[in-house]
């Protein structure tokens, strides 16, 4: 007798859960909205005078754990907009297919040159479609949304701060005598307060 | 017209109709666990998923058919037809309607409990014919269930037998329709006679929670490991069909079959009671985990077949002393 | 050295003609292509009809040989690597490596870091134990089944988890969130509410997945008195989370050898008794509940602070490790993982070893599988939740 009170409890959870809305996303009619900070695919920026950011120095190249970026260093020459003399990269190209999305390209760019897009990502046909060439790292710097995160906003949540100054002896009446501020935080980044 | 002709023209109509209704309970089955799981099921395939079956078994037929090198391919092939045959020979002695009946023999419930027993030769001749000591394990343990749960689902069969006085389905029917459907008087004998018929059948067509012999959790696939595209797909209808029409045999044993009550009778009835229970039956089957082969046993032998024989002598009782 | 005695209750290295002559064994492979095998996993079973005399496991179809290939990275490489050893609860993964290389440094993690990681830890210990009740309902019931519907419905919920990753990682699954001296992102505004809001709907489906395994007749039947470990077998083996404390050991290295802030709030160690499928399930939805207790308490009061006490790497050669042996253990909600390094001064580690709880629990199947039946082996396989990632790494 026991089995069959049990069992129609059990009855009971099912039927309680036909009630339910479905939790099903119907990709790929429907997307997800991803969270901000998404990582997905990647772009090369290009920076604020319009020149390419990257500028060859290969760190992503070195740090990425799978080894999937491929630089060709192109020396240094002078920026066609700028008039400096910088560096330059001829060839990018990023195997996404042994990518593993750790993020630590992004964050060692000394130039921010190299973020993560927060599409998800469509598959494609062809193995080919998943190497990232140069080409269409920067066609992504437009065509898709970009990741919250670039090597100056993940640089900053992580840097500790600094010790404070030593007050003068005589300390100005307007200062405070507070402890050292949190990390400084570019603007735009979202808050970290307690618990956020 | 000559019983023959009745027999095959109806006959050919009923498996007709119930092909088809497999094929789409195919679908409702999916759409409803799906639900219960608060997903969607099939959506891509026609509106709202409707020809997933068709795409199915388009699916299944473009298969390669592997026979395994040293399994014993006659058994082998023969397994899966046998199966269906036996599941959808069942449906022809089950009255439909007041007319609409392949074959009403005086003998319809021994004759439909008799083909819902051999269903199992098939299923322990994949086992056994599929050189695979899963299959061979899952074969055995069907085996072992069916004959068990054979015996309360005859002694609850009785039940409705003995009440109307005939082992011909259609005055069984006929006699529920004249009086009360026999879940709803005498309820102390119909309804746990019903639950017994119930839980018997489910273990006899291997749904959960009774489905340790094609436990695919265990036993990959149980006793259809080997089988693929059309082999393993006729051994899914055959499942299905079972299932079905063992729904169809209950409504018209305990449910009052196409009787509506004060509404009148006809086939709507019928179909309606069948599809009910088939939905309970799957319910039960997206709800519940399964029995270990030895507690499917203990609860055969030592509640379900006592119970069955208390409820048998009860019902005589009742019938000699009450009327 | 000090040999450890085993207990010969059982002897699985016995050979197979020294069982009974007249009972004829069947050997069954179960696996490594198997529904229930939790990963590609092998067991040698003998049968004497559906009893099983002998089980011999076979691991080692996951190696990858991470442990070498973190010999060739240099150490804040390690951390997405490592993340897919244990593939169900990476955060802990992480957390274990990277305190042996802050260990190794003299780091201090700052306390809003190691608040931080509490949560996560947490956070994963939940979600790690939704999956393990899906896939245990799934060996139990069936993928046709009632099995697959508490699985999806555990799967539902633990989605939920998923989402608060990603809102703080931009990861789902494979995180790399942490990193040497504390964390790498900080928490987004407004998470605190998110997690409250998951914790409420998680907190009443409890309920739910208890109607349907543990307070259920069918599920008792099949777990109750299945697979018996007792305690003192499993602490020679070395078996330690859930696993141990079901047994009736009250062993937990949050609450005695605290790691993180564990230190700052009261851990209920959830322990059972009689060590059998039963206990270890009830263990592990105790833990669930007791992690969401702990988490709405912990998620409002993150202190304020810095996330990382070390400086961010840029540069892979960076971090050097003074030469030395280094051992850290964490409590996962697999059991204890341990990681072991032995670094020679330069920018990649000598000798990187981890000590997968996993490991150690499969090791109990030969003792305990005898006896049992073939239905019995997949719920005992299933309770001891094995990740094959992190045993074969």
């Amino acid at each position: 007798m026991g089995y069959l009170t049990d069992s129609l409890r059990a009855l009971r959870v099912t039927l309680a859960n036909m009630l339910r809305p479905a939790a099903t996303v119907e990709f790929p009619d429907v997307i997800r909205p991803r969270a901000e900070r998404y990582r997905s695919s990647f772009a090369l920026l290009h920076d604020a005078d319009g020149d390419e950011a990257c500028i060859g120095c290969l760190q992503c190249e070195r740090i990425c754990p799978s080894q999937v970026i491929s630089i060709k260093f192109g020396g240094k020459r002078e920026s066609p907009i700028t008039g400096k003399k910088r560096g330059y990269a001829d060839d990018f190209v990023l195997d996404m297919s042994a990518c593993i999305f750790c993020e630590l390209c992004v964050q060692v760019c000394p130039t921010d040159a190299i973020v993560m897009t927060r599409e998800p990502e469509v598959p494609t046909y062809a193995r080919e479609d998943l190497v990232l060439t140069m080409a269409k790292l920067y066609a992504n710097e437009k065509s898709k949304a970009r990741a919250w995160g670039d090597a100056t906003k993940l640089m900053g949540m992580q840097e500790p701060p600094r010790p404070p100054k030593p007050a003068p002896a005589a300390a100005p009446p307007a200062a405070p005598a507070a402890p050292a501020p949190p990390a400084p935080v570019p603007p735009g980044a979202p808050g970290e307060g307690a618990g956020g | 017209m000559s019983s023959f002709v009745h027999g095959g023209l109806y006959g050919a109509v009923i498996v007709t109709v119930l092909m088809t209704v497999t094929a789409f309970s195919l679908w409702f089955e999916r759409k409803l666990a799906a639900r219960m799981q608060t997903r969607l099921g099939p959506t891509m395939v026609g509106p709202s998923g409707l020809l997933q079956p068709i795409a199915d078994v388009l699916k299944l037929l473009q298969k390669e058919d592997i026979i395994p090198a040293k399994a014993d391919s006659a058994l082998f092939n023969l397994a899966p037809p046998v199966a269906v045959v036996c599941a959808i020979a069942v449906a022809a002695a089950v009255p439909f309607s007041p007319t609409v009946v392949a074959a009403d023999l005086d003998v319809g419930v021994v004759y439909v409990l008799a083909l819902g027993a051999l269903t199992v030769l098939p299923v322990f001749t994949a086992g056994w014919a599929s050189n695979n000591k899963l299959a061979l394990l899952g074969g055995m343990r069907a085996v072992a269930q069916s004959i068990s749960y054979g015996v309360p689902l005859l002694l609850a069969a009785m039940v409705p037998v003995i009440l109307a006085g005939s082992l011909r389905i259609g005055t069984i029917v006929r006699v529920q329709s004249e009086h009360h459907w026999f879940v709803v008087w005498p309820f102390f004998l119909g309804l746990p006679a019903a639950v017994i018929f119930l839980l018997a059948m489910l273990a006899e067509s291997n749904r959960i929670p009774f489905d340790i012999p094609e436990a695919e959790s265990e036993l990959v696939a149980g006793v259809t490991t080997e089988y693929t595209g059309m082999k393993f797909a006729l051994f899914y209808m055959a499942e299905y069909v079972h299932t079905l029409v063992a729904s169809a045999v209950a409504a018209a044993l305990f449910l009052g079959g196409w009787d509506g009550g004060p509404l009148g009778p006809g086939l709507h009835w019928m179909v309606a009671k069948t599809l009910l229970l088939f939905a309970a039956v799957y319910w039960i089957r997206w709800s519940l985990l399964r029995f270990r082969s030895d507690q499917l046993m203990r609860l055969c032998w030592r509640t379900l077949v006592p119970a069955s024989v208390v409820l048998v002598g009860a019902t005589g009782a009742w019938v000699v002393f009450v009327g | 050295m000090r040999t450890v005695q085993v207990s010969r209750r059982v002897d699985p290295h016995l050979p197979i003609d020294r069982y009974d002559p007249e009972a004829e064994l069947m050997l069954l492979h179960f696996g490594p292509q198997h529904p229930s095998t939790h990963g590609v996993f092998r067991m040698d079973l003998t049968l004497d009809g559906e009893i099983i005399v002998k089980a011999v496991p076979h691991v080692g179809f996951l190696h990858r040989a991470v442990e070498k290939l973190c010999e060739s990275l240099a150490y804040v490489q390690i951390t997405p690597i490592v993340d897919k050893n244990d593939y169900v609860a990476p955060m802990t993964n992480e957390q274990a490596l990277n305190m042996v290389f802050e260990k190794a440094l003299n780091l201090e993690v700052p306390r809003r870091a190691r608040w931080m990681r509490t949560l996560f830890a947490e956070l994963q210990r939940i979600a790690s134990h939704l999956l393990w009740l899906g896939t245990f309902a799934l060996d139990l019931g069936g993928a046709l089944g009632g099995g697959s519907t508490v699985f999806i419905h555990c799967f539902r919920e633990r989605e939920l988890i998923l989402d608060l990753f990603e809102e703080v990682s931009g990861a789902r699954f494979h995180y790399n969130t942490h990193t040497i001296g504390g964390n790498r992102h900080d928490l987004p505004a407004g998470w605190s509410a998110k997690v409250h809001a998951a914790m409420d709907i998680i907190d009443r489906r409890i309920g739910e997945y208890e109607r349907m395994t543990l307070e259920n007749r069918i599920f008792l039947a099949r777990t109750r008195g299945v697979g018996v470990l007792d305690a003192e077998l499993a602490l020679e083996l070395g078996v330690t989370g859930p696993i141990l404390r079901a047994c009736g050991v009250d062993h937990d290295l949050r609450r005695d050898a605290p790691f993180h802030a564990y230190d700052e709030v009261a851990v209920k160690v959830v322990t059972g008794t009689g060590g059998d499928c039963l206990a270890r399930a009830q263990v592990r939805l105790g833990e669930v509940r007791e992690s969401v207790r702990l988490v709405r308490e912990m998620v409002d009061n993150v202190p304020a602070g810095p996330i990382n006490s070390g400086k961010p790497i840029k540069v892979p050669v960076q971090t050097k490790i003074p030469p030395g042996q280094v051992y850290v253990a964490i409590e996962t909600p697999r059991g204890e993982l341990g990681s072991y390094l032995i670094s020679d001064g330069s920018h990649l580690p000598y000798r990187l070893k981890l000590r997968p709880p996993s490991l150690h629990a499969l090791s109990a199947l030969p003792y305990i599988l005898p006896g049992a039946t073939v239905s019995d082996a997949v719920a005992i396989l299933g309770s001891l939740d094995p990740i094959m990632g992190e045993v074969d790494r």
